[in-house]
C-alpha cells in the first residue's frame, strides 16, 4: 500500500535526521576536548610530568597527527565501541559499560514512575477542573519544578533513612554489582520528583486541550460519566503528548541520575564521572556523552514511533 | 502584569530572600574557614547550627555560601537573555540563521545539561568561573533563541517591520528599533525562567565539584562535603538544602507572579 510506504519513508527520513544530529553532537564533543586548553596527553599524565614525557604521551595517543586524521580515528573508534583511554589507563568503554546498566536501571525506573504518576495526577486534576485538588496539584507542580535533585535527595535521606529508618541511605550492592531493590527506592524518588512538576503540567495542559475537542463534547452530551470520558476519550488523544514530555525528560533524568548516584554512592555512571572530575579526565566524560547521546537518540526514535502509531488512523 | 495579593505573595518573599543571600556574607558571625567547634558538633551557643566536617560554623558558612551562587546564576541568566534577544530577532529576519539555530537546539536534546557542563569545564581546567558561565550560557542559548524567535515571528511579518525592510533599513536598526521593543514582556519572562534554570545548573555544577573549590563556602558544596556526617549534625546538610530549595522556589514563584497563565510556562525547560 502506498500509504504504508509513505509512512515508512517518513520514519526513515526522521531516523536519518536524528542520526545526523548525533554526528553533529559528536563533532562538538571532539572539538571541546581538542580545542580547549588542555589536551588528552596532559590530562592522562601527572601534573609534574616533564616535556619529554608529555611529547611521548602525545605520540602514543596520536595527538601529533593531523586533526582530520585524529577525528576520523575517534569517530571510527566510536563506531567499533572503542571510546579511547581514560586518565588511569583503562579503556573508557570498559569503565563506562560496567556502570551504564545501573544508571539506565535507575533512570528507567525514575522515568517510568514519572510518567505513571504524572498521568495519574493530571487525570485527577482534570476530573474537577479548577477545584481544590486541581489547584493543589498545580501549586505543588510549580514547587517541584525548580528543585535540584541533590536537594531533594538529601531531604529524602534525612527523613526516610535517618529519622524514620525505613530505607537504606546508601546503595547496598551484592557481589555481582547489582543493587538491592529497597536501596533503589530513594534514588528513584529523588530523580523523579523534580521531573514530576514539568510532566504533570504538560499532561494536564494536553488533557485540557483535548477536552475542547468536538467528539469529547458529543460524548459528554451523550451523558457519559466523567471517569469513562477521561479513560475512553481523553487519554488516547494525549498519548503523543505524554511520549513527547517523557522524551524531553530523558536527558534531565539521566543528568539527575548521575547527580543522585553521587549522594547514594550508587555504582553507576555518576560515580565514574565523580572520579573523572577528580582526575580532570575529559576523554572519559566525552565517552559518556557519546554513549548517553546514542541512548537518548534511541528513545527519541521510540517516541517518534509512538506518535506515528497513535496518529496512524488520522490524516 | 497580574495585580493583587497573589502577585505580592510571589514577589516579596523571593525579593527578601535574594537580598538576604547577597548581603549574607557581611552578616556571618564567625570566619568561614576556621574551626570554632568540633567536627559535626550539634548546635550550641557558639555555633547555632552546629559545626561542619572540619568544625567550622555552619551558620556563618550558610550566610556566606549563597551570594556567589545567586550572582553567578543572575549573570548567566542576563547574558543568555541578552544574547538570545539579539540572535532571536536576527533569526526571524534572516531565516538561514533561524534554521541553523533550530538544528543546534535539536542537537542539544541529545546532551544532558549536567554532562555538557562537566565536559566543557573539565576540558578547560584553567577557566574557573568563566568556564562554568560560558558552558551554562552555551547550553542554554539555543533553547532561549528558539523561544525568542517563536515570539518574534509574528512581529517580523507585521506591516511596520515589512515597511522598514522594504525601506532598506539595516539589520542592526531593524533588530534594535523594530523587533526588540515589542518583545519586552517575553524577555522579562525569559529572564526569570533562565534564572531558575541557571540556579539549578550552577548549584548542580558546584555539587559535582566543578565549580567553586574548597574551602570556599557554597551551599551545594556544603551539602556534598557534610553528607557523611548527616546523622551527627543534620543541620550541616539540611540548612543549605533548604536554602537552595527556598531560593529556587522563590525565584520560580516570582516568575509565575510576573507571567501568569500557561503560555510562558512552556519555556521553563532547561
Amino acid at each position: 500500500m502506498p500509504r504504508i510506504v509513505r509512512r515508512v519513508t517518513r520514519l526513515l527520513g526522521l531516523l536519518g535526521r536524528r542520526v545526523v544530529l548525533l554526528a553533529v553532537l559528536l563533532v562538538g564533543v571532539f572539538a571541546s576536548v581538542t580545542f580547549l586548553p588542555r589536551d588528552a596527553a596532559q590530562s592522562t599524565l601527572d601534573r609534574g610530568a616533564s616535556a619529554a614525557e608529555l611529547a611521548a604521551r602525545r605520540a602514543q595517543l596520536g595527538l601529533d597527527q593531523p586533526l582530520i586524521e585524529r577525528f576520523a580515528r575517534w569517530m571510527g573508534g566510536l563506531l567499533t565501541g572503542d571510546l579511547g583511554t581514560a586518565a588511569r589507563g583503562q579503556p573508557v568503554a570498559d569503565v563506562v559499560l560496567v556502570a551504564l546498566p545501573n544508571t539506565v536501571l535507575l533512570g528507567g525506573l525514575a522515568l517510568g514512575l514519572t510518567v505513571i504518576v504524572a498521568v495519574t495526577v493530571a487525570c485527577l486534576a482534570t476530573l474537577r477542573p479548577g477545584g481544590p485538588l486541581d489547584r493543589l496539584i498545580s501549586a505543588t507542580a510549580t514547587v517541584t519544578l525548580a528543585l535540584p535533585e541533590f536537594v531533594v535527595a538529601s531531604v529524602l535521606v534525612l527523613v526516610f533513612a535517618l529519622w524514620a529508618g525505613l530505607l537504606p541511605a546508601v546503595a547496598i550492592t551484592s557481589a555481582g554489582g547489582s543493587v538491592a531493590p529497597q536501596a533503589l527506592i530513594l534514588p528513584v524518588l529523588a530523580v523523579a520528583i523534580p521531573q514530576l512538576g514539568w510532566n504533570v503540567r504538560l499532561v494536564r495542559a494536553a488533557l485540557a486541550d483535548e477536552a475542547r475537542a468536538p467528539h469529547v463534547d458529543a460524548a459528554q452530551l451523550d451523558g457519559l460519566s466523567r471517569s469513562r470520558l477521561l479513560v475512553r476519550h481523553l487519554l488516547p488523544g494525549v498519548l503523543p503528548a505524554v511520549a513527547a514530555a517523557a522524551v524531553t525528560s530523558v536527558g534531565l533524568v539521566l543528568g539527575g541520575a548521575i547527580v543522585v548516584e553521587a549522594i547514594f554512592n550508587y555504582p553507576g555512571v555518576g560515580v565514574v564521572l565523580t572520579q573523572a572530575v577528580q582526575d580532570r579526565d575529559a576523554p572519559l566524560v566525552a565517552g559518556v556523552v557519546a554513549l548517553t547521546g546514542a541512548l537518548i537518540l534511541g528513545l527519541l526514535l521510540l517516541a517518534d514511533a509512538v506518535r506515528a502509531w497513535a496518529t496512524w488512523g488520522t490524516r | 502584569m497580574a495585580g493583587g495579593r497573589r502577585f505580592w505573595w510571589g514577589l516579596v518573599p523571593a525579593a527578601l530572600l535574594m537580598v538576604g543571600t547577597v548581603l549574607g556574607p557581611l552578616l556571618a558571625p564567625n570566619p568561614i574557614d576556621e574551626p570554632v567547634t568540633v567536627p559535626y558538633a550539634t548546635p550550641s551557643a557558639a555555633a547555632p547550627l552546629g559545626g561542619d566536617q572540619l568544625g567550622r560554623d555552619v551558620l556563618s558558612r550558610l550566610l556566606a555560601g549563597g551570594a556567589e551562587l545567586l550572582l553567578t546564576a543572575a549573570a548567566v541568566a542576563l547574558v543568555v537573555t541578552a544574547l538570545s534577544a539579539l540572535l532571536g530577532a536576527v533569526a526571524v529576519l534572516r531565516p538561514l540563521v533561524g534554521r541553523l539555530i533550530e538544528r543546534l537546539a535539536d542537537v542539544l536534546i541529545l546532551l544532558p545539561p549536567v554532562l555538557g557542563i562537566l565536559l566543557i569545564v573539565l576540558s578547560w581546567p584553567d577557566g574557573g568561573r568563566l568556564a562554568l558561565c560560558c558552558a551554562a550560557v552555551l547550553l542554554a542559548l539555543p533553547y532561549a533563541v528558539r523561544v525568542v524567535a517563536a515570539s518574534a515571528a509574528p512581529i517580523a511579518s507585521a506591516g511596520f517591520v515589512e515597511a522598514a525592510v522594504a525601506g532598506g533599513e539595516r539589520l542592526g536598526r531593524l533588530v534594535w528599533w523594530e523587533v526588540l521593543p515589542n518583545l519586552r514582556a517575553v524577555l522579562v519572562t525569559l529572564l526569570g525562567l533562565r534564572f531558575v534554570a541557571a540556579v539549578y545548573i550552577v548549584a548542580t555544577a558546584a555539587f559535582l565539584q566543578v565549580g567553586p573549590q574548597p574551602p570556599a563556602a557554597n551551599w551545594a558544596l556544603m551539602i556534598r562535603e557534610n553528607a557523611a556526617g548527616i546523622l551527627l549534625n543534620p543541620w550541616a546538610v539540611i540548612a543549605p538544602s533548604l536554602a537552595i530549595g527556598l531560593l529556587a522556589v522563590g525565584v520560580n514563584n516570582t516568575v509565575e507572579a510576573l507571567a501568569p497563565g500557561r503560555g510562558p510556562v512552556r519555556l521553563a525547560r532547561l
